[in-house]
């Protein structure tokens, strides 16, 4: 296996982009950006199974790693990529298409570079190359003011948070004069039991550089701008995506690179954990708005999927990529209906009597949001349960109770959608048919969230930590 | 055994019925449907009475398929003398559900005919469950369509009694999946019989907190005083069927999951906690029936005395010896079926008067006959005479408790007089006396719909007063397996 075969899904994404640019001028009007996008989204997924079927390997002098975990993560970012551009049809008329879905491509890119990283330095690569074009996605409506201050306040945010990251990567090259996984893993362990006050700083900066990408808390502050000044699609994009790779970053340098140190990552993780559970979940009871209160639950979310790590077990780790897997879907499926309803679905009223109108739609919205809430038999439960029982496992059963305490305090805000879905008088007139694609990628999401929900086993083999 | 899944197919038959009814066009079709959907799944239920031993203490019909072999959790069903009325009352019930509702709903017809087969589904399989992680499954999946039954079919203060409901099972039932997974982390099954084996590997400091959070999924759904408070606007507020399937249903779940879960699984943690738990019993019949007696209300009269009847239950579970449990089941029996015909009887005529007020009623008797003689035999049977099926299970209850501690045998009978005196009340002030001029010109009677729907309920309120032996027979066996070891003191 030859170094590039290993970076194929990459190479297709990322030769798909640069294709969509060079057209870009005359697919303006086309479907054309939409189609090749979703193609390569698929090829990339196949060739990520494929490649994984001739064993796992390293290349590029072991910075990159081709296991089931990073293919695990692969396919999971090619399906959100494949969602995303079957979600954004309806909002494609005051961007520019080609460059629009080059943006896409690349940010996908670089999340895959990400979750195969088995050193610092990729890993630093990948996420960047994925933040930066997500920048540039939350501000590419260029004639709405919303849309330019969320894109400067998460660029910001987003710089401040890269700084970090870095300052982590060259701090443990000092304390451990490598930045390779494996070397830095045994480097540490080799050092004994000797604390060593720069070790610490660094994980903890690295930590919370990872953080930010999946807006843990107190590293939040960018998701409800950027999801509010987003266009719809975007901000699932940012919710499902980069939760999903900052995730499977943390799992791999949390168990690999940094895994001896499991007492200050464990202390470091579920305090992110719980203080993301806490605040996402009660902030989004006062919201307002649809897509803001879609980003505070992302935050709680993400401390939901982070219990999983804190054992430092491999089985938690296969509990967070469970739970990243779901989550995925489960939050497409909610930006999903969000996006069909249009003006009308971001704002929390514009629920009002959606059953009464489009039983379909509100049905779909219920389960997603039973899923979200964690109720069965969805696929939300499934998750849920795993990354309890991890927690359980690993002894800290205040957390666990804290979690699920603040599930019910998630469902309040959930099912006050349910409530205006179906316990109140419409107030608008019912929404327009949705294009295919849309509900294409509506029913996709619907059907894992259920299967997921009913049938947990069928996926529980696939996630295998690193 | 059996090479059919009797089990999974009453389970799941009015899922698919549900499925079915969601791609039907006219209402009168999904009325239709809906009817023989239950009345099938009333039908497929059948073999199980036929073919059950009731020598046997362990489950019978026993189905087992792999589930999440990575998890080691297994999809079992199976089912013993304990649920396998509650099965009967549940497929039952829900057929009555469907007459009640035949004219009652006229808005979105389909959605609530499939809410009410799923949730249909979800009592069953509660009931059939043969593991732990199942019986959560199912427990949580009855909370969505109770919702929408109550939020978008009741009445005024509806949306209020809705979320209220949700968010007070969801808080006991969320800290129950915390208890499930400590319980699978310590023994390595969820198979409520390997639990049984297994139980010795838990402490007796975790037994304690594992009872506890157990409790607070069950007390909830009893519901227990004093976490009882969502109860009367759900049951109010609720559509006839709704209130039909809480009190007949739901109310029994908490109360089966105290012998499914805690009586068998944490008998350390049943012995900590049977003083307050015999304490907070005997507080919900005396203060639930003085609450009961003012209730100006017909419809929240009634479901105050569920907090007051329910009361009976957890007492006598806890008394812990056998005239006691056997008492509480046939009585979670008992109230079921009462509770459902005087909600039924009160949904039929508010139909007609769009009034719950008891002021609103006065001389009912005279205009609607065959209905003042049904409410009567409910009402009667509510209040535990003699000769109906109530005053069994209270005998039970009663004795049981005078055999643990004399006084709470005092506060159950007193617990009966007020019963007595708040239904005769009832009856006395909405059937007897000079007709209420707002009743004039009403047809009141019942037409023959409705009464083929009480008459089931009626004959069963006789039979098992008559003759209370043909659900205690059930019992006998695994009463005295679920107190032979450890857990009485």
């Amino acid at each position: 296996m030859t170094d590039l075969t290993l970076l194929i899904s990459e190479l297709i994404l990322a030769g798909m982009a640069l294709a969509l640019i060079l057209v870009a001028r005359r697919t303006q009007k086309t479907p054309v950006a939409a189609v090749g996008t979703v193609f390569a989204a698929l090829a990339a997924a196949l060739t990520s199974a494929w490649i994984l079927s001739g064993g796992s390997g390293t290349g590029f002098g072991g910075m990159i790693i081709v296991d089931g975990y990073s293919q695990f993560f692969k396919v999971l970012i090619a399906a959100t990529l494949a969602l995303v551009t079957l979600l954004s049809v309806r909002s494609l008329e005051e961007i520019p298409r080609g460059e629009y879905h080059a943006l896409l491509l690349l940010a996908a890119t670089g999340m895959m570079l990400a979750v195969s990283a088995h050193d610092l330095l990729p890993l630093y690569l990948g996420l960047e190359l994925m933040t930066l074009c997500s920048y540039i996605l939350v501000g590419i409506r260029i004639a709405k003011p919303t849309s330019n201050e969320a894109a400067v306040k998460y660029f910001l945010l987003g710089s401040f948070a890269s700084a970090l990251l870095v300052y982590g990567i060259s701090l443990t090259y000092g304390a451990t004069g490598t930045t390779d996984f494996t070397a830095i893993a045994s480097a540490l362990s080799g050092a004994g039991q000797g604390r060593n006050v720069l070790l610490l700083l660094a994980i903890g900066l690295v930590a919370a550089g990872l953080a930010f990408k999946i807006a843990a808390v107190p590293l939040h502050a960018w998701a409800p701008d950027a999801y509010e000044g987003a266009s719809a699609p975007v901000a699932a994009f940012l919710a499902a995506g980069s939760k999903a790779v900052g995730l499977a970053a943390l799992g791999r340098v949390c168990l690999v690179a940094y895994g001896s140190e499991t007492q200050l990552l464990s202390l470091i993780l579920a305090g992110f954990a719980g203080l993301s559970i806490i605040v996402g979940s009660i902030i989004a009871l006062s919201q307002t708005d649809m897509k803001r209160m879609l980003a505070y639950s992302s935050i709680s979310h993400a401390g939901y999927a982070l219990l999983g790590l804190i054992a430092g077990t491999p089985e938690g780790t296969s509990a967070t990529m469970m739970y990243a897997f779901f989550y995925v879907f489960m939050t497409l499926g909610t930006f999903g209906v969000v996006i069909a309803l249009g003006e009308r679905g971001e704002k929390l009223d514009g629920y009002r009597g959606l059953a009464a109108q489009r039983a379909g739609t509100a049905l779909l919205m219920l389960i997603f949001l039973m899923s979200l809430t964690g109720i069965p038999p969805t696929a939300g439960f499934a998750a849920k349960f795993v990354v309890i029982l991890s927690v359980v496992r690993s002894g800290h059963i205040a957390l666990a109770v804290l979690a699920v305490a603040c599930s019910v305090v998630s469902a309040f805000f959930y099912m006050r959608v349910a409530v205006f879905m179906y316990m109140n008088e419409p107030q608008e007139p019912a929404p327009s048919r949705f294009p295919v694609a849309l509900s294409a990628a509506l029913a996709v999401a619907a059907l894992v969230t259920l299967i997921g929900g009913i049938s947990p086993g069928s996926l529980a083999a696939w996630a295998v930590s690193p | 055994m059996t090479a059919y899944p009797v089990l999974t197919t009453t389970t799941f038959l009015p899922l698919a019925g549900a499925a079915l009814i969601m791609l039907l066009g006219s209402d009168r079709v999904v009325r239709w449907a809906a009817l023989a959907t239950t009345v099938a799944t009333f039908a497929a239920s059948l073999p199980l009475y036929v073919r059950f031993d009731k020598g046997l203490t362990a489950l019978q019909f026993v189905e087992s398929a792999e589930w999440i072999p990575s998890m080691d959790i297994a999809y079992g069903m199976g089912v013993d003398g304990i649920s396998l009325p509650f099965i009967f009352l549940a497929t039952l019930l829900s057929v009555l559900c469907i007459g009640a509702s035949w004219s009652a709903i006229r808005t979105r017809v389909r959605e609530f005919y499939a809410a009410l087969l799923v949730a249909e589904t979800a009592m069953i399989g509660l009931f059939a469950a043969s593991n732990l992680f199942l019986f959560f499954i199912f427990w949580e999946l009855m909370l969505v369509p109770v919702f929408l039954l109550i939020g978008v079919w009741g009445g005024p203060g509806r949306v209020y009694a809705a979320v209220k409901f949700l968010i007070f099972t969801l808080s006991g039932s969320v800290l129950m999946l915390v208890g499930m997974i400590a319980i699978y982390r310590t023994c390595g099954t969820l198979d409520f019989m390997g639990l049984a084996h297994a139980r010795a590997s838990l402490q007796h400091g975790q037994q304690a907190w594992l009872f506890a959070a157990f409790l607070a999924a069950f007390a909830v759904k009893v519901p227990m005083f004093p976490v009882h408070t969502w109860l009367p606007n759900a049951h109010t507020e609720a559509p006839t069927a709704g209130s039909v399937i809480l009190a007949g249903i739901l109310l029994k779940m908490g109360a089966y999951g105290f012998l499914r879960v805690s009586l068998p699984i944490l008998p350390q943690g049943v012995q900590l906690f049977l003083k307050p738990m015999l304490i907070v019993s005997a507080v919900a019949i005396v203060w639930g029936a003085y609450v009961t007696l003012v209730q100006t209300d017909v419809k929240r009269l009634i479901a105050f005395s569920s907090v007051s009847h329910m009361g009976f239950v957890t007492l006598g579970i806890f008394t812990l010896n056998r005239s006691g449990v056997e008492g509480a089941i046939l009585q979670m029996i008992n109230h079921g079926i009462i509770s459902a015909a005087l909600f039924l009887c009160v949904g039929m005529i508010y139909e007609r008067t769009h009034t719950r007020e008891i002021k609103d009623y006065g001389g009912v008797g005279k205009i609607a006959p065959v209905y003042s003689t049904l409410l009567a035999l409910f009402c009667l049977a509510a209040a535990g005479t003699p000769g109906l099926n109530s005053f069994v299970g209270e005998f039970l209850i009663i004795g049981g408790a005078f055999k643990t501690q004399a006084w709470l045998g005092g506060m159950a009978v007193w617990g009966v007089a007020l019963g007595t005196a708040y239904l005769i009340w009832l009856y006395y002030r909405v059937v007897m006396g000079e007709t209420n001029s707002r009743l004039v010109g009403l047809k009141l009677e019942l037409n023959a719909r409705e009464v083929a729907t009480l008459a089931p309920l009626a004959l069963l309120a006789l039979c098992l007063g008559l003759y209370p032996e043909c659900v205690l027979s059930y019992l006998r066996a695994p009463v005295a397996q679920l107190l032979a070891p450890g857990v009485t003191p």
